[in-house]
């Protein structure tokens, strides 16, 4: 780097650096530019400006952002029940896939999180953060290959005469929850196990100790004890799996017309830009409001523990 | 000491169960891939490299392959660098504003992909800067969804790091740079490993950006097995994704030796 330019940088940074914290880690905050730049252009822009685009009049192909500043979008998403039914439709697919997520989570994340066995940690450890990074595409071919008319099960089924036409397990609700709930369960154990490893074990005992059956002990010490990491992770899924596109496209096949289906649908296949980009702030909002539902839930389990 | 013996059953079965839901679709991709037949039936026809074979000779898949690899690779490249830096700060900091900046950073892990590439795309299209449909315009989309595993990974290391040793090695005449270099980076340098492990395979199977910052050129793994599976399943795309689970499961063993996975999830 130039030397001259550095040293001038260095004593600004460091003349303001001193004046609010007279330390003299002066440069320290130059190594976060890059990214803040990085993310006000390309994150912070972008997204208003897809919510200007969604206050534009709707002209079927124009991209850009005019600045209107109209609700026709909006206005028109509200009055026809195919697309406002829609988000009812998104937030229960969400909440069902956030309420198995975690039924089917806690188990799992409750053992590694008792295991410890450092060899054998490490490997269930590889297994869900593997299946969480594994592209989901990947995962949803196999999922399909399952429960497809001719898959795995029906096919099975439909040879051992046990049924006589294929179970419907696909393009359906059925099949986005059950996608949904595969993509997302490495997300709920991987936030579940570090809540279950800092509950303190002597609790556990003293409950034990105190007459406390297992039964009792999990569902009036342990299980209070992880409901924020269950809320956590809850939130995390039902985010995931609102604003999830391939596995509605996929799994429901085009026939569960969730929000981001809807999108794509008038984006791609219309080129309704301001409308579709009406529909994403719409999603963007739904997750909010998610956002806003965990703390107050939070705050009342919490009741005062922190 | 034996852990599972001491575990009550519901949660063995319950965790047998959570495996099978997270395994048995890969699995069924691998079975697909190495099947001889023509598609999948309980039990399998038999074991065949053909679809392995017609994968890397396929023009379709096995290049959508090399684009996935060469854009994770830069993409891991950037947000190691920015994502390293950026931590270094957040946790030094005692400001309120580093709080909020971590929150913004981290923030792209929630924002729906397809909210997130179409907000690009207009972004692109209204500013006129020439990145709409290019290569440098799907980077910057996958290094935006990158950075928060790089961040929350380096970060993760760097909370506890005892900074009397860099300053140790200042009074004994170490440059700061040059301290930071020798003494901190060694230290979180396994940490950032990891975290640029984690940038690549997500940056790997990135699938939703796609939708708006790709093109026909620009074809990722991800895409190209998805407009496969909307009309056929066809084995190829299988024997494709074999080759995704193994770098995908050759990288989780790479990162655990790197650091230790536990502590990733310790502090949420």
């Amino acid at each position: 780097m130039d030397m001259a330019a550095t040293a001038t940088v260095e004593q600004t940074a460091r003349a303001s650096w001193r004046s609010a914290y007279g330390s003299p880690r002066s440069r320290l905050w130059l190594l976060v530019v890059p990214m803040t730049l990085f993310f006000i252009v390309f994150f912070v822009f972008p997204v208003l400006s897809l919510f200007a685009v969604s206050l534009d009049k709707p002209v079927a192909g124009v991209v850009a952002a005019k600045g209107d500043f109209v609700l026709n979008n909006y206005v028109r998403f509200f009055h026809q029940p195919l697309y406002y039914d829609s988000i009812f439709r998104t937030v229960w697919i969400s909440v069902a896939c956030s309420a198995i997520a975690a039924l089917l989570g806690y188990p799992l994340a409750y053992l590694i999180a008792k295991t410890e066995h450092p060899g054998r940690n490490t490997f269930l450890m590889i297994l869900v953060l593997a299946s969480m990074q594994l592209d989901g595409v990947i995962r949803l071919y196999g999922m399909m290959v399952l429960l497809g008319d001719n898959g795995l099960i029906n096919g099975t089924l439909l040879r051992w005469h046990a049924i006589d036409e294929p179970l419907p397990l696909m393009y359906n609700i059925f099949g986005v929850i059950a996608g949904d709930v595969q993509i997302t369960l490495p997300f709920m154990v991987l936030s579940l196990i570090g809540v279950i490893q800092r509950i303190n074990p002597s609790l556990e005992e003293a409950a034990r100790s105190l007459g406390a059956s297992r039964w009792a002990t999990f569902r009036y010490v342990i299980l209070p004890l992880s409901m924020p990491g269950i809320l956590a992770g809850m939130l995390l899924v039902f985010a995931l799996a609102s604003s999830s596109y391939s596995v509605a496209a996929l799994m429901g096949g085009w026939k569960v017309w969730v929000l981001p289906v809807h999108i794509y649908q008038q984006v791609s296949n219309g080129g309704h830009w301001q409308f579709g980009a009406a529909i994403a702030v719409i999603l963007f909002a739904v997750n909010i409001t998610a956002i806003f539902v965990y703390q107050a839930v939070a705050a009342r389990t919490a009741g005062g523990r922190v | 000491m034996n852990d599972s013996a001491r575990l009550p059953w519901p949660i063995k079965l319950g965790s047998a169960l959570a495996l099978i839901v997270l395994l048995l679709p890969v699995v069924i991709v691998v079975l697909a891939g190495l099947n001889a037949g023509d598609y999948l039936t309980f039990p399998p026809q038999g074991l065949s490299l053909r679809w392995v074979i017609a994968f890397l000779q396929s023009e379709t898949f096995f290049g959508a392959y090399l684009f996935s690899l060469g854009l994770a690779a830069i993409t891991m490249a950037i947000s190691t660098a920015i994502g390293t830096m950026a931590s270094i700060y957040l946790t030094r900091s005692p400001s309120a504003g580093a709080k909020v900046m971590r929150g913004l950073f981290l923030s792209p892990i929630v924002l729906p992909g397809i909210v997130l590439g179409l907000a690009l795309y207009v972004f692109y299209v209204s500013t006129d800067i020439g990145l709409a449909r290019t290569f440098g315009g799907l980077l910057i989309g996958h290094v935006l969804v990158t950075c928060p595993f790089v961040i929350a990974t380096v970060s993760a290391s760097l909370v506890g790091f005892d900074l009397s040793l860099e300053e140790a090695a200042r009074s004994l005449g170490a440059g700061p740079l040059q301290a930071f270099r020798l003494v901190t980076l060694k230290i979180i340098s396994p940490a950032v490993g990891a975290g640029s492990i984690f940038a690549f395979i997500i940056s790997f199977g990135q699938f939703d950006l796609s939708l708006y910052l790709g093109t026909t050129n620009l074809t990722g793994l991800p895409y190209a097995m998805y407009i496969s599976l909307r009309y056929k399943f066809e084995p190829t795309a299988a024997a494709a994704g074999i080759f995704a689970i193994v770098l995908v499961i050759v990288s989780m063993v790479l990162s655990s030796r790197l650091i230790n996975l536990r502590k990733l999830v310790a502090r949420a």
